[in-house]
């Protein structure tokens, strides 16, 4: 079954944003895996044909550009993605134990979801929140953060009776529907070929 | 433009690369990613030099160095790939020869390329041939300072039932997946999980047939393995014998290699003019039927039954056979992929006995020499701005054809040549080449090659050539536009309008040329039709073509497979006990077109020598040496006796030097002489049942497979 054939305007609208050449349509690649993703937790088989399909490109390709991040999944995801970080900051501040505790409570190994379809887990690089670690982001939704076991078993609780608990922190940087970057207090971040002209304007006066 | 390396004043051309300037020079530097043809990319850092240029005043003078009054040279801070940087006037570049920095860094880059390279040469098939090791040995540390475990991943991962990947083994250069991406235009290999864990691999569910093989060529390591070949021998073990593929008419230049009679392996040999670096997978992995159910003594039939007989006894049983006929009525049949050389005798001998049943097949019954604006080379072919395919199924009749109208799509780049070869690295290849559709039109059947076209029209053989002479869709009109606006158009004929074709046929085609200005190329039905058709080797007066080989009164069929006898004496020369050899009354060894020695002549009417591979074939001659025996066994004096007198003989009759050809062959303007009706349809296949590799052949019965691991278990920690 098709993912894109009844969401034409929002193709349309993905590739709107990139330069109508060969080389403009395989700019689409990321937004488009990232739209399957949000809707289905993870990207594999069909899915990388369409997304190859409309690209003009071919799945090995898509698995190519998919694979380098590991924010892209190739495997089915739970309803709560815990993602820990595992970098050093976190590590010292027990990150490891952290994981050892999620790994034996859940019962859920890297690429495994839980029975309930409510986890999966997953050891990432640094999230940039070392003075606050360890740390643990569930989904896109926002950190954890200096996660202790007490702390670890209320969220996991919350969790189970699907009542999230609200992040201490949203992500810092997220990428909102117009495919653009911002800050979490909604400020436009990075710049696009269309946004070009929202960018503040240079200040006269003074060499750089 | 003058370059200085090590010191040394070189000039060279502009658009020179510094690796080629660097071996102009006679110095070297040693390469992992580059390749002459692809695109250069600088993946691997092996070719580290350092490089410096003379800078300018805004007056236009040099900066002059206050210590010698020379042009000071402003060199960069580190050292440079040379592969991606381009020579420019005045450059200085220093390589390991002369700069301690380079010799340091390509030896660190060494180091660091072997950090996860497995060291198993000793089972590794490239071991002895392999680029990664004789670097290793030329500018490496000859030790390692890293103490840990090296990355384990599989080392045995099929992309396809041809090719295996050794993931442990791979560098990441990058030549397989820019091959698949420029060369053959599909995207199916590339990296997956960048970072420290890179490997190679497809989501297509394995890689496309035609030109996947020739990767295992390009592969730097041992990663990428010849499936059909894999360790069946080690490179100083193997009789490498240069020689040409005679699957189809392209040609290519091939090295054969044998190892203790067996033919195990085939790779690609360099020929600019034809296939550049590259072959087709029949021509690669197709050559099981050389090794396999051999035929090696003379079979006669006794009481009902093939007896293995000496050559006596079967000269002897041919001369009891023909005591029927006269030695007029012997049929003389020959494959087209025969050499000149066994055309000449062929020739000759039906001259001597008076036959008027002489064909070769397969063959088409047109002559197309007396085309305006002259031969097509493939060359011109990967210049041409515009390419008309007609009735040609190329995959079938000359897959490295349709690599080379693949290279016109992308450019038609050939990249130049220099004292040590072709360039290393070609800076105008990039990546990702621009490709042009719209300079190519395809009318016929479906092919592979439609992918690539921007003109695509379905017809009928018979009629597709009248029809895109006065187009009557889009399509055709859109095919005759672009033939006619092209300065350098070329017209590619293949099996479905030449089988049948007429003189009308020529002189329509004709007609066409003239008009637009094309050059014409029409794929000859076997791999020598091209050569064999400039002798009469058709039926004569009366004669019967090969297709009425069963009225024939006695026939002598050479590597042919009819699947009938003739009425009388049928006298069967081939390698193997085909279905004809089984009917026939005598059956003579042949030697395959690896073992022999000859010329052939590809579609461009290059002469191309064929070499002989170390095989063993038992008893089995080539068709000259047959020849001889049938004369003798005929009453008669053969009148070409070895390759020696079959040369004189066509000197005199073609006026072309045979033997001591160049490596690249020579074009010579080969005119049809005689043209006779076929009686049949010849339908191209490339890939035939005995090509097919039997792997299962070699494993032993009794073989039990040995208890393994099982699966790790899923999952892990990171």
């Amino acid at each position: 079954m098709s993912y894109f054939a009844d969401k034409q305007p929002l193709v349309a609208d993905i590739f709107s944003r990139y330069p109508d050449s060969p080389q403009g349509r395989r700019s689409a690649l990321m937004p488009l895996i990232r739209e399957v993703q949000d809707a289905e937790g993870f990207v594999n088989g069909t899915r990388l044909d369409e997304i190859a399909a409309l690209c003009g490109t071919t799945a090995t390709e898509v698995r190519s550009v998919m694979s380098f991040y590991s924010t892209y999944h190739t495997l089915p995801t739970g309803k709560y993605h815990l993602q820990v970080c595992s970098t050093v900051m976190c590590s010292l501040a027990g990150s490891d134990e952290l994981w050892d505790h999620l790994v034996e409570t859940l019962d859920v190994q890297p690429g495994e979801v839980s029975p309930d379809g409510r986890f999966s887990l997953q050891k990432v690089e640094c999230l940039g929140s070392c003075g606050t670690a360890p740390l643990m982001q569930i989904n896109d939704d926002g950190y954890y953060e200096r996660v202790t076991p007490g702390k670890c078993a209320r969220i996991l609780d919350s969790l189970r009776a699907d009542l999230q608990p609200l992040p201490d922190n949203p992500v810092p940087v997220t990428v909102n529907a117009e495919g653009r970057q911002t800050l979490a207090n909604g400020e436009v971040v990075g710049a696009s070929i269309t946004g070009l002209g929202q960018l503040p304007p240079i200040f006269p006066g003074g060499e750089a | 433009m003058k370059v200085q390396v090590d010191g040394v004043e070189i000039e060279l051309a502009a658009g020179t690369s510094a690796i080629d300037a660097v071996f102009e020079a006679g110095g070297d530097v040693p390469y992992f990613c580059a390749h002459k043809y692809l695109s250069p990319v600088g993946a691997c850092r092996m070719c580290l030099v350092e490089t410096g240029s003379p800078r300018k005043e805004k007056d236009g003078s040099f900066v002059l160095d206050d210590a010698t009054g020379q042009p000071k040279i402003f060199w960069f801070p580190k050292p440079m790939a040379s592969c991606t940087m381009q020579a420019t006037e005045g450059m200085h570049i220093k390589t390991a020869r002369s700069s301690e920095v380079v010799a340091k860094a390509q030896a660190g880059m060494m180091e660091f390329t072997l950090l996860n390279h497995p060291l198993d040469c000793p089972t590794c098939d490239k071991g002895g041939a392999c680029e990664l090791q004789d670097r290793a040995f030329e500018y490496g540390y000859g030790a390692s300072r890293f103490g840990f475990d090296r990355r384990h991943a599989d080392k045995h991962y099929p992309l396809s039932d041809f090719v295996i990947l050794d993931q442990e083994r791979c560098i990441h250069c990058k030549r397989c997946v820019r091959y698949f991406e420029e060369v053959p235009g599909q995207e199916v290999l590339d990296f997956i999980e960048r970072g420290g864990h890179t490997f190679i691999d497809t989501e297509e569910g394995g890689l496309p047939t035609g030109f996947q093989g020739n990767i295992t060529d390009i592969c730097p390591v041992g990663a990428l393995l010849d499936n059909v070949a894999r360790f069946r021998g080690r490179n100083w073990e193997y009789d490498h014998t240069p020689t040409t593929c005679t699957l189809c008419s392209v040609g290519c230049s091939i090295t054969v290699d044998a190892r203790n009679g067996r033919l195990e392996r085939i790779v690609a040999r360099e020929n600019r003019e034809v296939n550049e670096a590259w072959i087709c997978d029949a021509g690669r992995f197709g050559h099981a039927f050389a090794s396999e159910r051999r035929l090696t003594v003379p079979l006669v039939r006794v009481d009902g039954e093939l007896q293995e007989v000496s050559w006596d006894v079967a000269i002897a049983a041919i001369r009891h056979g023909m005591a029927r006929h006269s030695v007029a009525d012997l049929a003389l049949y020959l494959n087209a992929d025969s050499t000149l050389e066994e055309g000449v005798a062929l020739e000759a001998l039906a001259d001597a006995v008076g036959s008027v049943h002489v064909d070769h097949w397969p063959r088409y019954e047109v002559s197309l020499d007396a085309m305006p604006n002259g031969a097509a080379t493939l060359s011109d072919v990967a210049t041409a701005d515009a390419v008309v395919v007609i009735g040609a199924d190329l995959g079938e009749e000359a897959p490295i054809l349709e690599l080379r109208i693949l290279e016109m799509l992308r450019g038609g780049i050939l990249p130049p040549e220099y004292a040590h070869g072709t360039a290393i690295a070609d800076l105008r290849l990039v990546e990702r080449p621009a490709r042009k559709p719209e300079k190519l039109a395809v009318i016929g059947k479906e092919s592979r090659l439609w992918a690539h076209a921007g003109i695509r029209a379905s017809s009928n053989g018979h009629n597709a050539l009248e029809r895109l002479s006065r187009p009557d869709t889009a399509e055709l009109q859109a095919a005759l536009k672009l033939l006619t606006d092209s300065e350098k158009a070329i017209i590619v004929l293949g099996a479905d309008v030449l089988n049948g074709a007429s003189g009308s046929f020529a002189a329509q085609l004709s007609d066409l040329a003239t008009r637009t200005g094309a050059k014409v190329l029409a794929i000859p039905a076997g791999a020598n039709s091209k050569g064999l058709a400039a002798l009469n080797l058709v039926p004569r007066e009366g004669g019967l073509p090969f297709a009425r080989v069963a009225e024939a009164p006695a026939a002598f069929i050479s590597r042919l497979d009819p699947g009938v006898r003739a009425r009388g004496l049928t006298i069967v020369h081939d390698s193997h006990l085909t279905a004809t050899a089984r009917l026939a009354d005598v059956v003579l060894p042949a030697v395959t077109n690896y073992e022999k020695r000859g010329t052939t002549v590809n579609l461009e009417g290059r002469l191309l020598e064929l070499e002989q591979a170390a095989l063993s074939a038992g008893e089995a001659a080539d068709l000259i040496r047959t020849l001889t025996a049938v004369s003798e066994a005929l009453g008669l004096r053969a009148p070409v006796r070895g390759l020696k007198g079959a040369r004189e003989l066509a000197a005199q009759k073609l006026g072309i030097k045979l033997g001591e050809l160049p490596e690249r062959g020579v074009v010579h303007p080969f005119r049809t002489s005689h043209v006779a009706p076929t009686e049949q349809v010849h339908i191209p296949k490339l890939w035939t049942e005995r090509m097919q590799p039997s792997i299962q052949t070699l494993i032993p019965a009794n073989l039990q497979p040995l208890p393994m691991l099982g699966a790790a278990p899923v999952g892990g920690d990171d």
